[in-house]
């Protein structure tokens, strides 16, 4: 072990039941070193990174925290060796103040016989936002109905708030904005600069190609590949995460609009206070409308509205051939639409529920009989079907959601969708938490249901997505629509941005 | 990352939240007024005389305290359907220890059974898979068992007694049940707001997983919560002992209808809470709760099923005026 290693994991395994979750994993960061972890999803990234931080025990093997031997029982060990870590599922408590999620489990440092001393707690949180200039939070305020990055940046408070020495990162950026995650990588860099060491695990390999030192792919919970970033390309990294060649050119090829003249959904003067204002736009025929924004640019509220999921105070949201107003999700589905929201196991998926219950669940009035009798033959078809076209990785259509990894959720999330005949598909943020391979079929599924003559409206936070696929893009700022831009025009990252700002 | 530093206003006690809060205040008191005048017409005059009032905040006490305690257990994200059966046993402990040995014995003997059982039905809990409303069923079950057994040799209608001497029974009197509605008050906002034990009680019941991975012992926690809800389950069994200085032994899960009031209160205060503090809720909803059932009772409304399908009504009433502007959680 070198005098600059901090962290060294040797040997080590990890199984959940029968899963053989991590196999001989060995593995070193140094001393400033930004590490990128990257694989496909159910590869063992997350479960690495959860007993580094005590999160869970390893089963065999070993590692060494500045040469000595390291096994954190739990998140406070970890924290007291100065190690910790923002997760991609665990989030945040609802019925608790911000101030008190910031510290939650070490309440202890700001109290005197059990009595938590408030005033000292906000202070303390509120240093560590200044700190580490963390765009601000109310930290009196319950963390019940604050946006998902609002979430993960006092998660990542509460990570910054023990002074790590070690910073675990698990797919953070990808719920963040465009600016915030911007600010993430200088934050990332001041900590390098610091002599803190980072592992970030992202499936944008572009990002980790950008901010990293070196790369450790993970492929089926085993270490295939560990470089320098220098000395690597992006076709590379694909090629070990997934053991064949992907071609990075999955986005669509063509630089034109194209799309039919038929408007299919029209929003008129769109308001929902506090989120969006005055939105107007048309959708067409075969066209896929792109949405961006920074973060509160009000795009996400853009899908359900449109979807009928908020309540709108002013303006509608009309499918034009029929002049039919869509106020209610129940009324979205029966005329034809689909809504795949960007957080798919609070708002999408029954997670406990089987494969099986999820596929069939939007398609039951179609299945009915005459009777309202549902047939267990025709709801197994369907499941069956959808688990193989979307080829979803599973023991069967009984396994429950919770058991799969995040790109076969949103497989069975997308599937049973395109399952029905559709209209109009929403789509938020749907390669959010997927890794390179799903992404790349979920893209292929775009562009089919493009050239099925569906309209869809795609909302990311990853500029380069919407890039990708949009044939409009617009502009959001402040929940307005600032600009809408064609991609026959000037259709590039630069350009974007320069409005969005 | 930042966009603009951040302020004091954020911070809890600050003067724009407190200035919400006191507009809060000023509407709902004003609202309450409004609906006390309206009340005092409907009875001619009778439901604002001192008198009244006096029988309304007499009735509100003991219900406030298991209200109280069910506002930790619903924090904790669990149900405890045996409550009614603790307050039979521990009040007839209040009653049998008060009589024998003095106002005191009964004190603590009503705590100490209310505490133990409570403790006894959270072990439960926190040690076994069983759901919490099932296992409190059984509890209930057992509870009621027991207390019948203690009367063994009677007949059902035998099973009323009046065990408490009068002279003992002056917390169940004003203004002392009010001091003691007063102290409680303090302490159980202290606890549930201020200590690390009632912070670790709301997170395991906000997100269990996210509190045991921030390093917050579960089982520990619950245990916490059998103890605090066990002892103000047993101080509500010495008032209820107090106030009606009776014990009624229930059979057939019956002893579940003495939860049903606190309930109303505790989800009142719940609807409430997104306003104020839920331990300040509490006794303002059961100020309203019982000053609904005196003035229908004023107004000759048969009590009983008739009385208590109203309060449903106005129950729901409430919780939809008071939902109003939730808003739901943007991702």
């Amino acid at each position: 072990m070198s005098a600059e290693t901090v962290l060294e994991i040797r040997g080590l395994h990890k199984y959940f039941g029968p899963t053989h979750a991590n196999k001989n994993i060995n593995f070193t960061l140094k001393k400033g070193e930004i590490k990128g972890l990257i694989g496909e999803n159910g590869s063992g990234k997350s479960t690495l990174l959860s007993q580094i931080a005590g999160i869970y025990k390893y089963d065999e093997g070993e590692m060494l925290l500045n040469g000595k031997p390291y096994a954190p029982a739990n998140p406070l060990d970890a924290n007291r060796a100065k190690i910790a870590m923002v997760t991609q599922e665990l989030g945040v408590v609802d019925k608790l103040p911000v101030g008190i999620n910031v510290f939650l489990g070490r309440l202890d440092q700001f109290a005197k016989n059990g009595v938590v001393n408030l005033k000292k707690l906000n202070q303390a949180a509120a240093q560590v936002f200044e700190k580490w200039n963390l765009p601000p939070v109310p930290l009196g305020a319950l963390m019940t109905g604050m946006m998902i990055e609002q979430r993960k940046i006092v998660e990542l408070a509460r990570a910054l708030s023990v002074e790590p020495d070690i910073l675990l990162l698990d797919e953070i950026t990808q719920s963040l904005s465009l600016n915030n995650r911007n600010n993430l990588y200088a934050l990332i860099k001041r900590l390098k600069e610091m002599g803190k060491s980072v592992i970030v695990i992202t499936h944008d390999i572009d990002e980790m190609l950008a901010i990293s030192d070196s790369i450790t792919v993970l492929r089926d919970g085993e270490v295939v590949g560990d470089v320098k970033t220098s000395e690597t390309t992006a076709e590379q990294i694909r090629y070990m995460m997934v053991g064949r060649n992907i071609s990075g050119d999955y986005y669509r090829a063509d630089n034109k609009v194209d799309y039919q003249d038929e408007v299919v959904l029209k929003a008129e003067n769109v308001t929902i206070p506090g989120e969006i204002e005055d939105v107007s736009f048309e959708l067409h025929k075969g066209e896929i409308l792109g949405f961006c924004g920074l973060s509160d640019s009000g795009i996400h509220s853009v899908g359900k509205a449109v979807f009928g999921l908020s309540k709108i105070t002013s303006g509608s949201i009309r499918l034009v051939a029929t002049g039919e107003e869509i106020k209610s999700a129940p009324d979205a589905v029966r005329r034809q639409m689909a809504y795949v929201p960007k957080d798919r196991d609070n708002e999408a998926l029954m997670i406990h529920a089987s494969i099986h219950h999820n596929c069939t669940l939007p398609s039951l009035d179609e299945l009915k009989g005459s009777v309202g009798y549902l047939s267990p033959s025709k709801l197994k078809k369907l499941s069956d079907d959808v688990v193989a076209n979307m080829s979803v990785k599973c023991t069967g259509i009984g396994q429950t959601m919770d058991a799969l990894s995040g790109g076969n959720k949103q497989k069975v999330n997308l599937g049973r969708w395109l399952a029905k005949d559709l209209k109009v598909l929403v789509l938020d943020c749907p390669t959010r938490g997927v890794d390179v391979g799903v992404k790349s079929y979920i893209y292929g599924l775009m562009k089919k249901a493009k050239a099925d003559g569906i309209a869809t409206i795609l909302i990311s936070d990853e500029l380069t997505e919407v890039l990708g696929m949009a044939d409009r893009l617009v502009v959001m700022k402040d929940g307005r629509i600032i600009k809408t831009i064609r991609r026959d025009e000037e259709f590039t990252e630069h350009s974007v941005i320069e409005v969005m700002i | 990352m930042q966009q603009k530093s951040l302020s004091t206003k954020d911070t809890p006690g600050s003067k724009s939240e407190l200035k919400a809060k006191l507009t809060f205040a000023g509407i709902f008191i004003v609202g309450v007024a409004v609906v006390f005048f309206i009340f005092n017409l409907l009875t001619h005059g009778n439901f604002l005389e001192w008198q009244n009032i006096k029988i309304i905040l007499a009735n509100m006490v003991y219900p406030s305290f298991m209200a109280w305690g069910m506002c930790f257990l619903f924090a904790c994200g669990y149900n405890d359907m045996s409550w009614g059966g603790v307050v039979v046993l521990a009040s007839f402990a209040t009653g049998v220890f008060a009589n024998m040995y003095g106002l005191v014995a009964g004190l603590i003997a009503g705590v100490l059974v209310g505490t133990v059982l409570v403790f006894i039905n959270f072990c439960i809990f926190a040690y076994t898979k069983i759901p919490s409303w099932i296992a409190s069923l059984s509890l209930a079950m057992i509870y009621e068992a027991i207390a019948v057994f203690l009367y063994r040799g009677k007949s059902t209608k035998a099973l009323v007694e009046a065990p408490m001497a009068k002279e003992l029974r002056i917390f169940g009197l004003l203004p002392w049940s009010l001091v003691v509605l007063a102290v409680g008050f303090v302490i159980i906002y202290f606890v549930y707001n201020r200590t690390i034990i009632g912070y670790n009680i709301r997170a395991i019941g906000g997100n269990a997983n996210v509190s045991r991975a921030l390093g917050v012992n579960v089982r520990k926690t619950l245990l916490w919560v059998g103890l605090i809800c066990g002892l103000i389950i047993g101080i509500t069994s010495f008032l209820q002992e107090s106030y009606a200085g009776i014990t009624t032994v229930k059979t057939g899960l019956a002893s579940i209808l003495l939860i049903f009031q606190p309930l109303a209160i505790a989800l009142l205060a719940d609807i409430l809470q997104k306003k104020i503090n839920i331990i300040i809720a509490v006794p303002v909803c059961a100020f309203l709760l019982y000053a609904v059932f005196n003035m229908m009772t004023l107004m000759h409304i048969p009590s009983g099923t008739l009385q208590e399908a109203l309060l449903c009504l106005f129950i729901i009433v409430f919780a939809v005026v008071g939902q109003r502007g939730v808003k739901e959680v943007v991702k």
